[in-house]
């Protein structure tokens, strides 16, 4: 029989906290991470919020204890920043004993630092020191920078499937280890702001001027966050000889497409409820064990009606707790699926309901709304945790309480 | 992993003539820029008019040698999609930077950004085919077509009756010009042609789409089988002592048994230390190198695993591309590959005949 897949060590960076406790501490006071951009370089500045994470670059260098390095890119940081807290709870000290992998996720590599010198990179009379960012562009530069510092020997790789990519590195992961082929793998994903994916989403009119508001029906689109966050996975078996900290078990997925639109979801939500069913059936449980759903919700026009009529769809009239926690992150992209597989986990974990904040109009096409309230001491057993993306990637995690 | 894996179809669009026809009758092409650009075929038989016009080069690459694969392959809608890229669509992603600061980030046309993300052709492979099953993309330079293998052969072990895995990558003058500024390319203009008669730092750039049918059932118009993949990231300089004999160990294999050997020698002189170990623990074996038909870039290994198949199972090479080369196996059961991207990923891969061993 196939390994049992455990998650032993968790870290992460975003808006609302620089380690997954402040994380924790702000989701508990309900404290959004949506502001003005400091950092960014686009005349949408005060015009659209972004969940930016609250450091300059030399902040997150002194962080992540690579000080005057700029070969580090902000999104290299935000990776090397979640990866050593992720560690640190693991408790990997000697990465040589167990080889690790490390299945990373990006959408846009180092764009954040190549945008700034890209006109530079093509102009032969232009020389200095940026030539060092040609490498960054790239999706593997980050994965590698990080895998180096770490000391990683297992496998090692990047995944870009849009807004699902950190979702199915956790994916891939886990299959790495229930076939025998790795026993620990770190997955996860990495995002910095750039004005490249700000533009992007502005120009297909999906980002809101006002704080994002998931399934409302004035919603109005989406705001951007950043940040990093990974999660170790773990086989049973090494997890037992190891003595490692179980934090709760990996116990269904599934990697469903749309196939209807490059950047549209089909209507009735197909692909959703397929990647959600599949991944509740490969857990063994039913849809009356699923205690929360942390949606995708995005709060694009699309994403919410289609995400919700797969709920329906799935749980009938007992659709269970569901809300996004983007109003506080904003959606980081490649990073989101792990942040919000680490939201689930500390949902299961400390027997908390997230609220979906900025709610107030149910929508007309839905008849559910999402949880607006933090619910406290609730017996949380199972987690569905959505990410879908563009290119129709949908992915579905289902995290489960470990009970032995 | 126990799972057998076997190519069932192939399609390439590459700088030689891989599209269409007899390739054992195709001449070498080749070029004196340093950059081995691809010779695309007519799209219309594949894409329509009016979906062509709004598709970058990369996208209307890579769908339409996806689309010739499945047909070459006999097979339905595939049970999964999984491809790899170094780059993804470069011209959308330079298009989109440009229109940034052109139009100072107001009215942007959206395509080129919808069209620049890594998975945009496994997107539109998807809707075209209908294909509402896994669809992984892989994004990690000279490991992304491999992964994208690796993720496949999971799959078949998993139980998926047969996958789509492929990769491409293209090169534009302008990202050849940036690579150029940190010593990628050969300063001097060579012939492709002539390319391992220049060794000196640096190599020439190239570009292709290749896309594999597999499955793990064999059938009489299976082309090879892959036997055997290992990934090593930033290995030793010396590390293929020990690791080539212990990757043929593993399968079972001596020295002996391979009969051929497909080596990514790029003529640069940086790293040629890595492609002159193969000769000691593979004494006398005939070696075909590749990257004077296809160039480097991230996914170059699509290019020579198709070479292998097309090898297997014709039982010959197309001699004429390899003027280099004195003299070919008679028989040949088993190929080995190794190919790395600048140093940092290599790869050990072993192809052997389908059918002849037991599967």
């Amino acid at each position: 029989m196939a390994e049992r897949v455990f998650i032993t060590g968790m870290g992460m960076i975003t808006a609302i906290g620089d380690t997954v406790a402040a994380n924790l501490h702000s989701l508990r006071q309900q404290q959004s991470g949506l502001g003005y951009t400091r950092y960014l370089d686009t005349i949408y500045r005060e015009v659209l919020p972004v969940a930016e994470v609250k450091h300059d670059d030399e902040a997150l260098r002194e962080m992540a204890g690579v000080p005057g390095q700029p070969q580090y890119t902000r999104t290299t940081l935000l990776g090397l920043i979640a990866m050593q807290e992720a560690w640190q709870q693991a408790g990997i000290n000697d990465p040589l004993r167990e080889p690790a992998g490390f299945i990373n996720a990006s959408t846009v590599g180092g764009m954040c630092d190549t945008e700034r010198v890209y006109f530079d990179l093509i102009d032969p009379s232009k020389d200095g020191p940026f030539l060092q960012y040609i490498d960054t562009l790239d999706c593997a530069d980050s994965t590698q920078r990080i895998a180096d510092r770490m000391g990683f020997t297992g496998y090692i790789t990047t995944i870009s499937t849009a807004c699902s990519s950190s979702a199915n590195a956790i994916m891939y992961g886990a299959r790495l280890i229930k076939q025998g082929l790795q026993r620990r793998v770190v997955c996860g994903g990495t995002e910095a702001l750039t004005a490249f994916t700000l533009n992007g989403f502005n120009s297909l009119k999906n980002i809101d001027k006002q704080p994002c508001r998931p399934f409302d029906q004035q919603r109005n689109g989406l705001n951007l966050g950043e940040g990093a966050a990974y999660l170790v996975l773990e086989s049973e078996t090494l997890a037992r000889e190891n003595g490692s900290t179980i934090l709760a078990e990996l116990s269904g997925y599934c990697n469903s497409n749309e196939a209807f639109h490059p950047t549209a979801p089909s209507p009735e939500g197909d692909g959703a409820f397929a990647a959600m069913q599949q991944a509740l059936a490969m857990s063994g449980r039913s849809i009356a064990d699923v205690q929360y759903v942390n949606v995708h919700g995005t709060a694009t026009l699309n994403n919410d009606v289609s995400e919700g009529k797969a709920l329906q769809r799935l749980f009938g009239r007992e659709v269970p707790p569901f809300s996004s926690t983007k109003p506080f992150t904003g959606h980081a992209l490649a990073a989101a699926g792990a942040i919000e597989a680490i939201y689930s986990v500390l949902a299961i974990r400390q027997g908390i309901i997230f609220p979906n904040l900025h709610f107030s109009e149910q929508m007309e096409e839905l008849q559910i709304v999402p949880e607006t309230r933090l619910l406290e001491q609730q017996p949380v057993r199972t987690v569905i945790s959505n990410s879908f993306g563009f290119g129709g990637n949908n992915a579905s995690l289902v995290i489960s309480k470990y009970e032995g | 992993m126990k799972v057998k894996c076997y190519i069932q179809g192939i399609a390439a669009i590459t700088p030689q003539h891989t599209f269409e026809g007899d390739i054992f009758a195709q001449p070498l092409e080749s070029c004196s820029s340093n950059l081995l650009s691809v010779r695309e075929p007519d799209y219309k038989a594949y894409i329509p008019a009016n979906s062509l016009r709004r598709m970058s080069r990369m996208l209307k690459m890579g769908l339409t040698t996806a689309i010739k694969c499945l047909q070459d392959s006999g097979l339905g809608a595939p049970g999964a999609i999984v491809t790899g890229t170094g780059k993804g669509s470069l011209q959308d992603t330079e298009r989109f930077l440009k229109d940034i600061r052109q139009y100072n980030e107001r009215a942007l046309n959206p395509t080129p950004f919808i069209q620049s993300t890594y998975n945009a052709v496994n997107g539109m492979i998807a809707v075209q085919q209908q294909c509402t099953t896994y669809n992984n993309t892989f994004v990690h330079r000279g490991f992304s077509f491999e992964h994208a293998l690796l993720d496949s052969m999971l799959l078949l072990q998993e139980g998926t009756p047969h996958t789509l895995t492929g990769a491409f990558d293209e090169m534009t003058e302008e990202h050849c010009y940036i690579k150029s500024r940190i010593g990628m390319w050969k300063t001097e203009k060579v012939n492709s042609a002539q390319l391992y008669e220049h060794p000196s730092p640096g190599t020439i750039a190239g570009e292709g789409a290749v896309f594999f049918a597999l499955s793990a059932r064999a059938t009489a118009q299976s082309y090879a089988r892959i036997a055997g993949l290992q990934l090593f990231y930033k290995p030793q300089p010396g590390f293929l002592a020990a690791a080539l004999p212990a990757f043929l160990q593993q399968q079972g294999l001596s020295p002996r048994d391979i009969d051929l050997v497909l080596t990514g020698r790029n003529a640069d002189s940086n790293y040629a230390h890595f492609y002159q170990q193969l000769e000691a623990p593979l004494p006398g074996a005939c070696q075909l190198p590749f990257k004077h038909l296809c160039g480097e870039y991230e996914t170059a290994g699509a290019f020579a695993t198709w070479l292998a198949a097309h090898i297997l199972k014709a039982q010959q090479a197309p001699r004429q591309w390899f003027p280099m080369v004195p003299a070919f196996p008679e028989r040949v059961e088993r190929i080995l590959l190794y190919n790395h991207f600048f140093g940092e990923q290599h790869v050990l891969m072993l192809l052997e005949r389908a059918g002849a061993h037991g599967g």
